[in-house]
């Protein structure tokens, strides 16, 4: 053999082939497999559609009009399919805020705020009761809320999906909304007024949280009989200063402006040019408080009675320098900047606005405020470059009764538009448009902003309140969808007895007509405001890293890792730390004297998304939820001698209804009858199988 | 056939003397570069997974991954873990402790292996450097599938679904309950596939040089002329 032999050249191309299409292997086996009975690609269009009926047959049968196909294709969602938008909108009542899709109107969510709810175990025993007790007013324990105005955090005036903020009116309270996992994080207590009513807004890069009060009271909710109305009670308008990076507001470095006892209503940030300004608008500037009993007008009527009303400018970011200056004085514990020092500074100044006035809205590009008046039928269409020029100037047309500047009315409008009957609030798109509700008439009117001129009106059902439009309050509305958010909705729906459901409407605005998609029926509160923002700028977390309080949105101290499972008698009580994993919890009974105090710290072992378990102990008002990797913290007093069974709430497993065990709570002295220790050997974990004895 | 001397091989008619000693050269070097090759090959293999699992169920529309390195699970295999729970099967990080333990010194003495067969030893012995890289992967192919038959015939009869012992599917598609399953090799094992062709490629160049030797039928288990690297010429005339 020759070592130049043709036949080792031949060999070895051979096997270089063989190596070649090893090669080709390869990238043929790194390729995922097809998932099973997944669709061929493409999909063959239906065909028996027309077998059963066709699409005019569905539409006369159901008597819908092309137009209702229409808005149906608009809104319509397929399984699987995600919608656009989300709506975050006051749960009313309910204490709660509600979210929805867009243009789906579906409710995907009801997140507890101020008002304990049971699914998420909110305010069932677990750390969440924490949250609900930040929410004491004068050591009352305060379970309701009148919600009334979600706002999302912004970052150059624009929504940036991480905060939800919300205020509740009764009880003059603002909640923080992580939406990394859309729950509430922290409530604060506003102690010096009665109610809110301008919150809970934003500047344009979250610094602040402002919160105006509504019904005046002395400060502090301290006694002065109604004769002191004028001396004694007093508006506020909170800054409640936002620590962005603990995602918490910073009560220690949030301070106020006192305000006249005129009834503060709604609030706005300016952005843009007018960045570091609010407006606050207010009504019974008459300061009528009724009387009705003593032959008096009521306040309805006491407080119609002046054709102005006043517009609170507020140059919030010279007053945080004044309180920084130590100008502020210490009421009650709060950083107050008194209406003399505000008024005398250019911190705070009036201008007259349209009998019984609603809203006040800064338009996209912050050069101007447009405020509705129930009473009146304009909207008008404040200039901030005229009103700031004025204030330059100290050009004043007079003081008020407290000694504040006051700016003619004719010298700091654009002008007003004609809208109609009892218009509220206005929201902007991306074309340069207005959109008005107006209440009496039950429309949305929509204007023009070049010549303050209504182009279109649409009927709603019915009594329009708030109206919102698609980011429509931030530097960069989408245009797109407005929506009505309707306080009666009559004949819209079936009859659910004498309380009605609210109605929201989804509004097209992309066509030359606006139209009106889809009603979606509020069952739940009395929304008021809500906010519409595009889906992809959320980015919530699927599961929690183990062991996660997520009220401190930390590893908790007491997390219980698998094989660590055990039940420690302390000094203070019997502590349970416990695990909870498909489909049991470890341990699965523990026995406690009776009067005991019980702590359980639980843990759930889960990492897959959207295996959650619930845990209740029965008869103690415990309701955990235990979404993957969360850790609770529970304790109460086993004040009666008996049997309880515990078990998972959530339908979690083939085997949930096994998810379940006991606690025994023995008469005082009895035996012990299950054993107490530190270091009970591991049970079922997630690496091992439960061991079974045989 | 041929009666010349094994010392006196005739080169090749067609090539001048020069131009042989240098394709020689050229080839030694080869050796050299492929042996290198096939060591970084066996390194990145170490790094990869060599087997992956998919398991399909409806909850699952993404799919569950196993992935099967030389050192450890990956992918989802505490969700699998915590499912096998329910018919009582043991957890698969329990499976092959030694083997995980020992694959470090597996794979480097067959790295080692094949830079030294291809370096030092002789022509009669130089074909067992592909030996060891093509047990391997055949022990890590048989090794598995042990397991995976131990595992599934050693369910815990106490477990709360009671199902029959049964082996699963090492390659392909499978079932066990709701789930479909399909297994394949994946980039690690490739790369051990990739660096056997490379040693079979350097047997092959080691094979025509050892012809071309003068020391052709006298060497032994070692090379006298200091193989590629020394700096003895081959006889090219």
């Amino acid at each position: 053999m020759n070592a130049h032999d043709p036949t080792i050249h031949a060999r070895g191309r051979r096997l270089l082939a063989a190596i070649v299409s090893v090669a080709a292997l390869t990238a043929f086996g790194c390729q995922p497999p097809p998932k099973p009975g997944s669709a061929p690609a493409g999909g063959a269009p239906s065909a028996n559609l027309g077998a059963s009926a066709s699409v005019k047959d569905l539409m006369a049968a159901r008597g819908l009009s092309e137009s209702d196909v229409e808005s149906a294709l608009k809104t319509y969602m397929p399984t699987g399919k995600k919608d656009d938008y989300l709506i975050f909108a006051s749960g009313g009542q309910s204490g709660q805020v509600l979210v929805l899709g867009v243009p789906s109107m579906r409710l995907l969510k009801v997140i507890g705020v101020f008002t304990p709810e049971p699914w998420q175990g909110y305010g069932y025993g677990g750390e969440s009761n924490k949250i609900i007790e930040m929410g004491k007013q004068d050591g009352r324990s305060i379970t309701w809320a009148d919600v009334h105005h979600p706002n999302l955090s912004e970052t150059n005036g624009d929504y940036d999906g991480k905060f939800l903020f919300v205020n509740d009116k009764s009880n003059g309270r603002v909640a923080v909304v992580d939406l990394e996992d859309f729950n509430t994080k922290q409530i604060v207590v506003n102690t010096l007024v009665g109610s809110d009513h301008g919150g809970a807004f934003v500047d344009p890069n979250t610094n602040y949280v402002i919160e105006t009060s509504q019904y005046p009271v002395p400060f502090g909710r301290k006694y002065a009989p109604l004769s002191e109305y004028k001396d004694k009670y007093r508006g506020l308008a909170m800054f409640w200063k936002f620590d962005r990076t603990k995602g918490r507001i910073d009560i220690a470095n949030s301070w106020a402006i006192e305000l006249p006892p005129y009834t503060q209503d709604l609030a706005d940030c300016g952005k843009l040019p007018s960045d570091g300004w609010a407006f606050v608008n207010s009504f019974n500037t008459e300061m009528a408080t009724g009387g009705t009993l003593q032959g008096k007008p009521p306040i309805e009527s006491g407080a119609s009675q002046n054709d102005m009303d006043y517009m609170h400018i507020i140059n919030w970011k010279k007053a945080e320098s004044l309180v920084k200056a130590g100008k502020a004085e210490d009421i009650l514990g709060v950083k107050v900047l008194r209406m003399n020092v505000a008024a005398d500074e250019g911190v705070l100044t009036l201008v007259g606005e349209p009998k019984s006035p609603h809203g006040a809205d800064v338009t996209p590009d912050g050069t101007r405020v447009v405020v509705g008046g129930k009473l009146d039928t304009h909207t008008t269409v404040y200039s901030f470059a005229k009103m700031k020029a004025l204030i330059d100037a100290k050009k004043y047309e007079g003081k008020d009764a407290y000694g504040i500047p006051i700016l003619s009315f004719k010298d700091s409008i654009d002008g007003q538009c004609e809208i109609g009957l009892g218009p509220l609030h206005t929201v902007y798109d991306d074309k340069g448009f207005a959109y008005t509700s107006v209440f009496l008439e039950s429309v949305v009117a929509k204007w023009s902003l070049k010549d303050l001129k209504v182009v279109e009106k649409i009927p709603v059902h019915y009594n329009i309140g708030h109206i919102m439009a698609a980011e429509g309050d931030t530097v960069s509305p989408d245009g797109k969808y407005v929506v009505a958010m309707n306080k009666m909705s009559i004949d819209r729906f079936n009859g659910v007895g004498p309380l009605y459901p609210q109605n929201f409407q989804l509004i097209d605005t992309t066509g030359e007509k606006m139209k009106i998609l889809v009603d979606a029926p509020i069952g739940i509160g009395e929304p008021h405001y809500s906010q519409m923002i595009k889906a992809d700028k959320l980015h919530p977390i699927k599961i929690y890293p183990p062991g996660t309080n997520i009220y401190t949105n930390s590893k908790d101290p007491n997390a219980v890792e698998s094989g660590k499972e055990r039940i420690e008698k302390r000094p203070d009580g019997t502590h349970v730390f416990m695990t909870a994993i498909r489909s049991h919890f470890t341990p699965d009974q523990f026995e406690v004297e009776e009067g005991e105090h019980v702590f359980i710290h639980i843990t759930s072992l889960e990492q897959s998304e959207d295996q959650t378990h619930g845990f209740t102990i029965n008869m103690h008002n415990i309701d955990l939820s235990l979404e993957p990797g969360k850790h609770e913290n529970v304790d109460f007093i086993a004040s009666k001698a008996g049997v309880y069974p515990m078990y998972c709430t959530e339908f979690c497993s083939a085997l949930h209804l096994e998810m379940a065990g006991y606690m025994l709570v023995r008469p005082k002295g009895a035996p012990a009858t299950i054993p107490v220790s530190s270091t009970v050997p591991g049970g079922p974990s997630t690496e091992l199988p439960p061991v079974h004895s045989p | 056939m041929n009666t010349q001397s094994p010392k006196s091989r005739p080169a090749h008619p067609n090539a001048a003397p020069q131009k042989r000693e240098f394709h020689a050269r050229i080839q030694r070097w080869l050796v050299v570069v492929l042996a290198v090759a096939a060591i970084v090959l066996w390194a990145l293999a170490y790094l990869r997974p060599w087997w992956q699992f998919y398991l399909f169920a409806p909850q699952y529309p993404n799919g569950l991954v196993l992935d099967i390195s030389l050192t450890g699970l990956g992918g989802d295999f505490k969700e699998i873990n915590m499912l096998n729970h329910y018919i009582g099967m043991k957890g698969l990080d329990e499976a092959a402790a030694l083997e995980r333990h020992l694959a470090v010194y597996g794979v480097g003495l067959v790295a080692l292996m094949s830079a030294a067969f291809s370096l030092i030893v002789g022509r009669k012995w130089n074909w067992l450097l592909v030996v060891p890289g093509l047990l391997f992967p055949l022990g890590f192919v048989g090794d598995s599938v042990w397991w995976l038959y131990h595992f599934g015939h050693s369910l815990d009869r106490h477990a709360p679904l009671n199902i029959p012992m049964f082996t699963p599917q090492f390659l392909g598609w499978g079932k066990i309950g709701q789930f479909q399953t399909y297994a394949m090799p994946m980039l690690g094992f490739w790369l051990a596939i990739a660096a056997l062709g490379t040693m079979i490629v350097a047997m092959i160049l080691r094979y025509r040089l050892c012809h071309s030797c003068p020391l052709h039928d006298s060497c032994g288990a070692t090379c006298p002329q200091k193989l590629v690297l020394g700096n003895v010429p081959y006889r090219v005339n």
